[in-house]
């Protein structure tokens, strides 16, 4: 039985946890999370890399890949790998691919954020309140 | 602290900081340097060379036409000199984890 995708979210949803859309809509990972679905080079802190498709990226950099060839830094050879997930600590590099608009895709990926956060409010108020009115 | 960006085909940013041009802040520093050449030093003994598109509070980078040079230290067995080897790579585009990051600084003029 396929083990079922708990977050499943393809490209470009947002998380729907109010902390880590904060913290992607001000730090970089926001490009990383609009790269999601992309082919990328993830090289890591202890020398290996691992090269695959990204298919979600959270707030703390933490990556799910699928379709990986993936090499170890003891390893001398490479092994592929069908889901791998790497703890955004262990990441050094992401490489970016060269047909990727960086501005374009940091955007998007607000535009992403921002477009939850309004949709929240839009519950005739009924919606949980992200942005507070400044209070007197 | 906001997102910078910089982009050499749009002039304008994402996100704007209160818009001031003073240095307040170390982070202010490496603001000027948008859009330059920037050495970076990162631990484990590596260097980076190349065009800085973007940073955040993290230095979290995004740098463009990089050369990494990685340094290493081979001791000679019986004389014990100390051998530096450098390994060089060039990348298009490069996503930098801010916490591998050391210093930043204008590229090094050499002599």
């Amino acid at each position: 039985m396929d083990p079922v995708d708990v977050q499943g979210q393809s490209q470009g949803e947002v998380c729907s946890s109010l902390r880590e859309r904060s913290i992607s809509e001000n730090s970089l990972v926001a490009l990383l999370q609009g790269m999601q679905g992309h082919v990328t080079t993830v090289e890591l802190r202890d020398e290996g890399w691992a090269q695959g498709r990204l298919q979600n990226v959270d707030a703390f950099m933490n990556l799910r890949m699928r379709d990986v060839l993936y090499r170890g830094h003891n390893m001398g050879h490479t092994s592929k790998l069908q889901d791998l997930f790497i703890t955004g600590r262990n990441i050094r590099f992401v490489h970016i691919p060269d047909h990727m608009d960086v501005l374009q895709t940091i955007q998007t990926q607000l535009q992403r954020i921002h477009r939850v956060r309004t949709f929240n409010r839009e519950g005739g108020g009924g919606g949980r309140r992200e942005y507070c009115p400044k209070k007197k | 602290m906001r997102l910078i960006l910089c982009s050499n085909s749009m002039a304008d940013e994402v996100e704007q900081q209160p818009s001031t041009n003073t240095v307040e802040e170390p982070l202010d520093l490496i603001r000027l340097s948008l859009d330059e050449r920037i050495y970076v030093k990162m631990r484990n003994d590596r260097e980076l060379r190349g065009r800085l598109h973007a940073y955040d509070q993290h230095l979290n980078m995004i740098l463009g036409d990089v050369e990494e040079t990685v340094t290493t230290v081979e001791i000679d067995d019986e004389t014990y000199e100390e051998l530096y080897k450098s390994t060089k790579r060039n990348i298009p585009m490069l996503f930098v984890r801010g916490d591998g990051v050391v210093l930043v600084a204008p590229p090094l003029r050499v002599g």
